[in-house]
């Protein structure tokens, strides 16, 4: 191991936490003590955990992903033993016969961008600067790595309960479908071990540096209240931008029926603006804010990052607690560049949410 | 007419009248005079982006999942000029509603299937005179179903919008929309003529049609003819009603007019309360106040007033104070107003004011009385505001006078003109043979006004002093010897009689 690096203290988590979940707006606060107090005690007891940009590993270093498969309330019901991570990569190590150098999130946002810290720091290896989504997105194989043709198989999901299940698939979405599968059995969560590889695949298949950048941004969370100065502050580390200040006038709570394809219902926040053009804007939501149209016209969508700011009390709005009459922010944080090529759009733009409009950064005749 | 049917396309407000589209609830309706040229029944967001300016859009399938789908939907409807988006209910919310409103496209929500609905709908644009005649028809069952002139006029109104269409008797809209009758250059007069139950022409439909507008002239004019019967129908039926309440406010004036003129026997002598009868209040009347009445007479009675004249007369009058009663009595008609202030003119004034104008038209003097208490107050005001509008009578058409400041002069205008001027022609035959005698009668009775003064006469002639006396001297000529003092009297009711009757009729023949 070469480089320099940086360390993850226990004093960090709670900006990574904060940061994480500006990543994955549509997950709710229902596992955050139990999880955050685990890893704290843990980096307190263990000491800090290095993070290493992948450039600065050597090439042939084994790598292996982390993430929590499964619902955010199901961890909170269940919560993790402490074990079920380490235990996940060792049985990937045992069926290849490797021993993993470094761990790296699957998605650097959630509680997924928390249990790699937790591990590293169990099993004394570095943490990876780098994941496969730059956020998150709803199924294994909508990853960077998968794009730069690399298997997530062979994969290991470790249970609560102790049971695991182990997938070597042909494709990322059979592999996907093959452990949803048998989720609720493992207890409705499970920690996902997977995409095992070496740095060396990884610094052409991942993308770098958004540990970091989870860590800085929950950093401004957590140091501003002001929306304006937060938003502006955001911007300069995220890219994003506001698309519009405007009072929830409806709820539209799964008013229609899914099509199948994708883990959650859809359902639709309507948003009066209240300055400027004074739109109607309409926020459409899957298992993440998917698109926002104003006046009817799409403004933005997947896979662009979408968020929204508590605008009274310059918080992050976690989608479980929107209510009638709340003043928000539409935030918009453009995605990693691979998104938008046509395979990434492909595979986790407006079509596979099935909104068969061009994206508006094409209609820009942007890249 | 023409026979040809027109080809014009078919409005929005045109189809939103007929099936499936009437039972369709209006979550925002832009324009009904848009046209409707084809309708496109649009199942994804590539057919919607196809779509020509003027169709109607039914939306189906994925491009009616609800949520972002339908405000999609609208905006790309909104940027292809369509004319009306149609969704099933079960998609269409009020944020759907809300969007529709703020980008001013109509969003009509269906509970049929959306295909169903598109064919029909196909059928009646292809075949916009079809689905005109179905609009008429059901129209005409609108029509049929008013029993009033106003309600016939605002089924005309709603069905033709932007054409206005108002009732004409003579010159004068009594129903409708004046707009009607005002000449514009981007607009074609359409008029059908409506007979009374006599068969004679009673009144005239006028309806104004856009010239560059959606509606053609002869559907304008086939809807006005369809309109006939019902009005027919309702003005038979006001005037039966105006008849009948024209006959119960008669009698009942007349009862109370007999109560006032027999105090109940059993009454104690000297002046009597007469407590006002309960059934009064019963037509609306106000009696307990004080009364100032009015007298609405003809500038030259001739009989009792027809029904008709009665009817426009009361209209006139009850403009905006329905209260007020009208009371037809011999050939004139009594108003009055009742108030607890005896100086309470104000009203009166504004009435009086108002109903000049159509007192021109009729040909109509007014008098008023001063105010009295109760109901004997009212016959002593009658009588008093039918003085008053015998000496009105001498400024010609709609003349107003008020008795108190008639006086004794009130005694001239019972005078007996007409029976006065006969014998000017047996007494003086030379003068009334003479051409001038207009100027000499004049001239004579103001040198008998003015109290002999020949310069005073002179002035109010604006002759000179001399002609004066030229005249006077003629005059004497030809039998009118003004300065006999014992026909002096005789000769100024006479030249009096002769002045007035011949500044009346406007001649000396």
């Amino acid at each position: 191991m070469s480089g320099a690096a940086t360390w993850i203290s226990a004093a960090d988590v709670p900006a990574l936490y904060e940061g994480a979940k500006f990543y994955a707006p549509a997950v709710g606060d229902a596992g955050r003590s139990s999880l955050t107090s685990w890893l704290t005690g843990l980096l307190e007891r263990e000491g800090p955990v290095a993070l290493h940009r992948v450039e600065t590993m050597a090439p042939e270093t084994p790598c292996v992903s982390l993430c929590v498969l499964g619902s955010g309330s199901a961890l909170a019901d269940l919560p993790p033993a402490g074990d079920e991570f380490v235990a996940a990569i060792r049985q990937i190590e045992q069926l290849q016969g490797v021993r993993f150098g470094a761990v790296y999130p699957l998605a650097a946002a959630t509680v997924s961008a928390l249990v790699p810290v937790a591990a590293a720091a169990q099993l004394g290896v570095p943490l990876l600067d780098a994941d496969g989504m730059g956020r998150a997105f709803a199924l294994i194989h909508h990853t960077a790595m998968y794009l730069a043709g690399i298997s997530p198989t062979p994969l290991v999901a470790f249970g609560p309960t102790g049971d695991s299940v182990l997938v070597d698939a042909r494709t990322g979405a059979r592999a996907d479908r093959l452990l949803r599968a048998g989720l609720d059995t493992l207890g409705g969560w499970a920690a996902l071990a997977s995409y095992p590889t070496t740095a060396g695949a990884l610094r052409r298949g991942a993308l770098p540096g958004t540990i970091s950048r989870i860590a800085n941004v929950g950093r401004v969370l957590l140091q501003q209240t002001d929306p304006d100065l937060l938003i502006s502050r955001l911007a300069a580390i995220t890219g994003c931008r506001r698309l519009g200040r405007g009072r929830i006038s409806e709820l539209e709570q799964l008013s229609r029926p899914s099509d199948g394809s994708i883990p959650a219902h859809p359902s639709s926040v309507v948003i009066d603006e209240t300055d400027g053009r004074r739109r109607q804007l309409r926020i459409e939501l899957r298992s993440e804010i998917v698109a926002v149209f104003a006046n009817g016209e799409l403004i933005a969508g997947a896979p662009d990052l979408l968020c929204l700011v508590d605008a009274t009390r310059g918080t992050l709005a976690t989608l479980d607690n929107l209510e009638r009459g709340d003043l928000v922010d539409v935030l918009v944080t453009p995605g990693d560049a691979v998104w938008y090529s046509d395979e990434g759009m492909a595979m986790v733009g407006l079509n596979f949410h099935g909104i068969p409009l061009d994206h508006p950064r094409r209609l820009r005749g942007e890249p | 007419m023409s026979q040809r049917p027109s080809t014009l396309p078919i409005t929005l407000g045109g189809l939103v009248r007929i099936q499936p589209l009437a039972s369709a609830s209006r979550l925002h309706f832009a324009d009904p005079l848009r046209q409707v040229e084809q309708v496109v029944l649009a199942q994804t967001f590539e057919r919607l982006r196809r779509c020509a300016p003027h169709v109607l859009v039914v939306l189906h399938d994925t491009a009616a999942a609800g949520g972002w789908s339908l405000a999609a939907a609208l905006h790309l409807a909104w940027e292809r000029n369509v004319s009306a988006v149609v969704v099933s209910g079960a998609v269409a919310g009020s944020a759907g509603a809300a969007l529709a409103e703020r980008l001013n496209m109509t969003l009509l929500a269906i509970d049929s299937d959306p295909v169903d609905v598109a064919l029909q709908l196909a059928g009646q644009v292809s075949a916009p005179a079809a689905a005109r005649a179905l609009g008429q028809a059901l129209c005409a069952e609108r029509l049929a179903e008013q029993t009033h002139v106003r309600g016939v006029l605002g089924v005309l109104n709603s069905e033709l919008q932007n054409a206005p269409v108002a009732l004409v008797i003579g010159e004068t809209a009594v129903a409708g929309r004046v707009a009607a009758l005002q000449d514009k250059s981007n607009a074609r007069r359409v008029e059908v003529e409506v007979q009374g139950p006599d068969e004679q022409p009673w009144a005239r439909l006028v309806a104004a049609v856009p010239v560059n507008g959606p509606m053609a002239v002869e559907q304008v004019e086939s809807l006005l003819r369809l309109a006939r019967p019902s009005l027919q129908a309702a003005w038979a039926q006001t005037r039966l009603d105006s008849t009948v309440h024209s006959a119960h406010e008669q009698a009942a004036f007349g009862l109370l007019r007999r109560l006032a003129a027999e105090p109940p026997p059993e009454a104690p002598a000297g002046p009597v309360e007469i407590e006002t009868p309960p059934w009064s209040s019963e037509l609306g009347w106000q009696v307990d106040g004080v009364n100032r009445a009015v007298w609405l007479t003809p500038l030259r009675p001739s009989g009792e007033p027809s029904e008709e004249v009665t009817h426009l007369v009361r209209a006139a009058w009850q403009r905006g104070r329905t209260h007020w009663p009208l009371v037809v009595d011999g050939d004139s008609w009594i108003s009055w107003h009742s108030s607890e202030d005896p100086d309470d003119v104000g009203p009166l004034r504004r009435a009086v004011t108002a109903f000049r104008d159509s007192a021109a038209a009729h040909r109509l003097v007014i008098g008023v009385g001063q105010a009295h208490p109760g109901v004997a107050g009212l016959m002593r005001s009658v009588a008093e505001a039918r003085l008053a509008a015998h000496v009105a009578r001498e400024q010609g058409p709609a003349g107003v006078q008020w008795f108190d400041q008639v006086g004794a002069s009130a005694a001239l205008a019972w005078l007996p003109t007409t029976e006065i001027a006969q014998v000017a022609d047996l007494c003086l035959a030379e003068l009334m043979d003479a051409r001038d005698r207009m100027a000499l009668v004049q001239t004579v009775l103001a040198v008998l006004d003015c109290g002999g003064s020949l310069s005073q006469a002179s002035q109010r002639l604006g002759v000179h002093r001399n002609t004066v006396l030229a005249r006077l001297t003629r005059a004497r000529q030809l039998g009118l010897a003004y300065d006999e003092p014992e026909q002096r009297l005789a000769l100024h009711v006479l030249c009096y009689a002769l002045a007035s009757l011949w500044t009346q009729s406007g001649t000396d023949e």
